[in-house]
């Protein structure tokens, strides 16, 4: 087998010319347990050189140190990271608007299908001030409903587009 | 970049740290303390740090200054070479085998470790932690066609410092 292409990276690499994909080359031919013997005498340098690469701390060293630097006293200068996130008011209410919504809807559609249904005066009291100025808009009910609904729909749209605007989903996910 | 946190940024940067701490200094006590202060000091000064390019490179040229600094206090040579002992891979073959293997990486080890400092820290971050020429001259404080050079006379001396004992060998 001819040897010359790591003959000639080898020569590269001794005068410090090789990239960094020719050294992996020239390491991953080394680390091979049978080599020509003008090679092999090379091996273990290249053996020393990668077995240094795995030598490392203790996990006890970690939080020895770690307790070292996150239990000083933040200087007034930098900024200090918080476990617990802050809200402003505005954004803790954010998730009660399509809350409220929802319930003023309910609120509305169903007092407005009873008043449409429900031909009775004393239903009508806690909405009519003036009882006898009250007139009908539409004369059947039915129809009072649709458009009631209608009305309603449009109402709606108001609060999601608000909700969709929000560029706050859920308080979590926001940084 | 974002804020740097110390457990995700700075913590997985120890052992490369360490690594180059022992390799000046020769001594593993020494290197602890060393990557404990790097560590610190780059932690106190995380505000300007979110700015720099690498945080790595950063701390290899702390770690380098503060262990030459250490060096140069004590006197480095005979008794810290017998602290910085390999760890050996598990080789297979027979015990025999092993102990010859065992012996020749201690053999390279004390080959390397007699070299000059200079020498020997462009091997460390070159050969052992694989940095490109950019990032190693930069934690050497020197230019990328000054750290060829040092390179090459390091893995040169390394060479003939080896075929020199083994050849004594037979």
């Amino acid at each position: 087998m001819d040897y010359k292409y790591i003959d000639q990276l080898l020569e590269k690499y001794w005068n410090a010319e090789t990239s960094a994909a020719e050294e992996q080359i020239l390491r991953a031919f080394f680390a091979q347990d049978v080599l020509p013997a003008h090679l092999a005498r090379f091996k273990p340098l290249f053996d020393y050189e990668r077995s240094e690469q795995t030598l490392g701390l203790s996990a006890d060293f970690d939080e020895r140190v770690a307790r070292a630097a996150l239990g000083q006293t933040a200087t007034p200068a930098t900024t200090v990271r918080t476990e617990a996130r802050h809200f402003s008011m505005a954004r803790r209410l954010r998730p009660l608007y399509r809350a409220a919504a929802a319930v003023a809807i309910v609120t509305l559609v169903g007092t407005a299908v009873q008043h449409a249904v429900s031909h009775q005066p004393a239903d009508n009291a806690a909405w009519d001030y003036d009882q006898q100025a009250y007139t009908d808009s539409y004369k059947d009910p039915q129809q009072s409903l649709e458009l009631t609904k209608r009305a309603l729909d449009m109402m709606k749209q108001g609060p999601s587009t608000a909700a969709a605007d929000s560029t706050v989903a859920e308080p979590e996910s926001a940084r | 970049m974002n804020q740097i946190d110390f457990r995700q940024d700075l913590l997985p940067l120890k052992d490369k740290i360490y690594r180059l701490a022992l390799r000046i200094t020769l001594n593993r006590q020494e290197a602890e303390d060393l990557t404990q202060d790097t560590l610190l000091r780059a932690w106190d000064k995380r505000v300007e740090l979110c700015a720099v390019q690498s945080l790595e490179a950063y701390c290899l040229t702390i770690v380098r200054r503060l262990a030459l600094d250490r060096l140069a206090l004590k006197e480095h040579a005979n008794a810290s070479l017998t602290e910085a002992e390999t760890q050996v891979p598990d080789a297979a073959g027979n015990p025999e085998e092993r102990l010859v293997a065992t012996d020749r990486l201690q053999r390279v080890q004390r080959l390397f470790n007699a070299l000059p400092v200079t020498l020997r820290t462009a091997l460390q971050l070159r050969d052992i932690e694989g940095l490109s020429y950019h990032e190693a001259a930069e934690a050497m404080g020197i230019t990328e066609g000054a750290f060829k050079v040092t390179l090459h006379r390091a893995r040169t001396a390394l060479r003939t410092q080896y075929e020199k004992i083994e050849s004594y060998g037979l």
